[in-house]
């Protein structure tokens, strides 16, 4: 029997309907969730707590925030935390889930929150934002002067409570980085439902916001199927009626690299929302993210760079937003002191090199964007013809045919035959190409540069050379030959 | 090798990182043995049936998120009353939320049962070795 075709249509009201109620039911707390009132809340907040007009006003006052993560399970707590990046000048707040949270189970998060509130100890990596549901979450929102914006979890729980990102279904960008069996089609259709909700919002002139991140290169890999990732969530989002979307550029730490993709992947972006007719749906910053391996937990020194590095190019990048994670990232919960000091730095350098609006390119970075750019193009093109012209039929065929592939994915219905390796330079390279449709001319480019390593190092690159690359950025060097490798 | 072990691999609980149990696989297979690769999110109960199904000789659990004690808390009684004791154990990762040293984190797991605990980024030959190492003491290899 053949499959039906899912296509980039927009899903009808009825059957919405449906779902909300369904993903609410879960939990007791998803009774505290009227959508009207919902609606009304979020109409009610002032600007300062909704997260595209933040992004908005930073981006014309020519300034920039941190966007961080932190979340820990008692409220209080989180109240505390929160209170504490507001004072080191972030005007973006994260609600960070544990990872119980984020896989929908909220039994096993009940006991051990229950304990957590009885002792006051983080029990859970995170906040549970469906346990602790709409009353206390509100409180969380109304103690600190910032807008707020769930990880890890789309639940109208969020909504609600009045956080102004919506992460409509995680499902689509975690394919390649967080789900281990479902398949294409399972995680392309939660993710319409979930941009759905968000139209459904903007229909009432409430307008949520949704960053993408496309499937996360966790290791060095160029950044063109990420990129292509995030131009197929942002059409079939705004189909759906999403009206303000933001994309993470995944900064792997060459910096001729890091800027080209950080040029290129809005502008990219915005053509392909003209040329499907999506024009009213805007982008409302562009936010370099520190994706790799973090240094370790005890390397307090190299996590301090790590940050600053990707502040910096965000900042020379004119960025309004960066992604940031603080020096305690490897530890798991961050504390507030280890936050304040980190964004502290991070402000350090919007405030000194953000502001004097610097004029930077870096030699190369052009001819990355150029090649970038083609790799892009290469893609979507199949893409649109695999689908015979509807990306998400397209999408579907693409990856089950591997002409969307990543390297090191945890889900088991990716091909994975793919592999990046950095070059002599540290810019990430293709190593196997697997079913990417890239011509000669790309294909070469890459080989060529990995050339230049093999030369230096006086042995072929393989999958070995990929491993090794792994903690490159990690171990603070991404030049030349590792120095573990001497 | 005279016998080829049977070993399991994977990340406990609901933990999404996948690298380093993949580069372990990998190497392990190289170095000759059998391996059952579990993946990401693999509950304690999964590692124990499947121990059980394949007569493995050693199961090679990652964690990194920090909470692989809540995970494991009653694995080492489930491992026992399933008969598995001969079973080597080990584990590696970011084992504890927070900064931590790593020699006060080896005695918590060494109590839950394994007879190996790696903090992050040790290269998989070093756990290969020890594995050889502690299956020939056994008489497994």
């Amino acid at each position: 029997m053949s499959k039906m075709r899912i296509v980039n249509k927009k899903i009808d009201d009825d059957l919405l309907m449906k779902k909300r109620r369904e993903e609410l039911d879960k939990w007791p707390t998803g009774k505290e969730v009227d959508f009207e009132e919902a609606a009304a809340y979020q109409k009610s907040l002032p600007d300062s707590k909704v997260w595209w007009k933040v992004m908005v006003k930073l981006r014309e006052q020519g300034k920039m925030s941190v966007f961080p993560r932190a979340g820990t399970p008692v409220l209080s707590k989180m109240i505390e935390l929160c209170q504490g990046l507001r004072e080191s000048g972030v005007v973006l707040i994260p609600v960070t889930t544990d990872s119980y949270t984020r896989l929908g189970q909220y039994e096993k998060v009940q006991g051990i929150l229950d304990e957590c509130n009885k002792t006051g100890k983080a029990l859970l990596n995170g906040y549970p934002i469906i346990n602790q549901g709409v009353k206390n979450t509100r409180k969380l929102v109304e103690s600190v002067d910032a807008a707020f914006s769930p990880r890890g979890v789309s639940s109208e729980i969020c909504i609600a409570s009045g956080l102004t990102t919506y992460e409509c279904g995680l499902e689509f960008i975690t394919w390649g980085a967080y789900s281990k069996k479902m398949t294409i089609r399972e995680l392309v259709e939660k993710w319409q439902q979930g941009t759905r909700v968000a139209g459904w919002y903007a229909d009432r002139g409430v307008i949520l916001c949704t960053d993408l991140h496309g499937w996360l290169p966790t290791a060095p890999y160029p950044l063109s199927v990420n990129i292509v990732t995030l131009i197929l969530q942002a059409l079939t989002a705004a189909e759906q009626g999403l009206k303000a979307i933001y994309p993470l550029v995944h900064c792997m730490g060459n910096m001729a690299q890091d800027m080209a993709w950080i040029r290129l992947t809005p502008k990219i972006i915005r053509k392909y929302l003209d040329k499907f007719g999506y024009k009213d749906c805007q982008i409302i910053g562009c936010c370099p993210a520190q994706t790799p391996l973090f240094p370790n937990p005890m390397d307090m020194g190299g996590a301090f760079a790590y940050l600053s590095y990707i502040a910096m190019v965000g900042a020379l990048c004119k960025c309004n937003a960066v992604d940031l994670r603080s020096i305690d990232e490897a530890a798991g919960v961050p504390t507030k002191d280890t936050n304040t000091v980190s964004y502290g730095a991070a402000r350090w350098i919007f405030d000194v090199i953000r502001e004097q609006d610097i004029d930077f390119v870096v030699k190369g970075s052009e001819a990355e964007e150029v090649v970038t750019e083609k790799e892009v193009e290469a893609i979507m093109a199949k893409i649109l013809d695999m689908g015979d012209g509807d990306i998400i039929d397209g999408t579907i065929k693409a990856v089950e045919a591997g002409v969307l592939d990543t390297p090191w994915s945890p889900n088991v219905n990716v091909k994975d035959k793919v592999l990046g390796v950095r070059d002599a330079h540290g810019a990430c390279r293709y190593l196997e190409f697997g079913n990417l449709p890239f011509n000669k001319y790309i294909k070469d480019w890459h080989r060529g540069k990995i050339a230049e390593r093999e030369k230096l190092e006086g042995k072929k690159a393989d999958y070995h050379t990929a491993v090794r690359d792994l903690w490159s950025f990690s171990k603070g060097k991404i030049v030349g030959i590792p120095p573990y490798d001497k | 090798m005279n016998k080829t072990p049977t070993v399991i691999t994977g990340t406990v609980g609901m933990d999404a990182h996948v690298i380093g149990t993949k580069v372990l696989s990998r190497a392990l297979r190289e170095a000759g043995f059998k391996v059952v690769e579990l993946g990401i999110q693999v509950t304690p109960e999964e590692f124990i049936s499947v121990a059980q199904e394949t007569k493995a000789d050693a199961i090679l659990m990652s964690s990194l998120y920090g909470m692989a004690e809540l995970d494991l808390k009653d694995f080492n009684k489930k491992r026992q009353e399933a008969g598995l004791q001969d079973v080597l154990l080990y584990i590696g990762g970011n084992l504890v939320i927070g900064r931590y040293d790593p020699k006060d984190v080896e005695p918590k797991f060494k109590a839950l049962g394994f007879d190996r605990v790696y903090p992050p980024g040790v290269e998989p030959e070093i756990g290969i070795e020890d594995l050889k190492k502690d299956l020939t003491a056994k008489g497994k290899m």
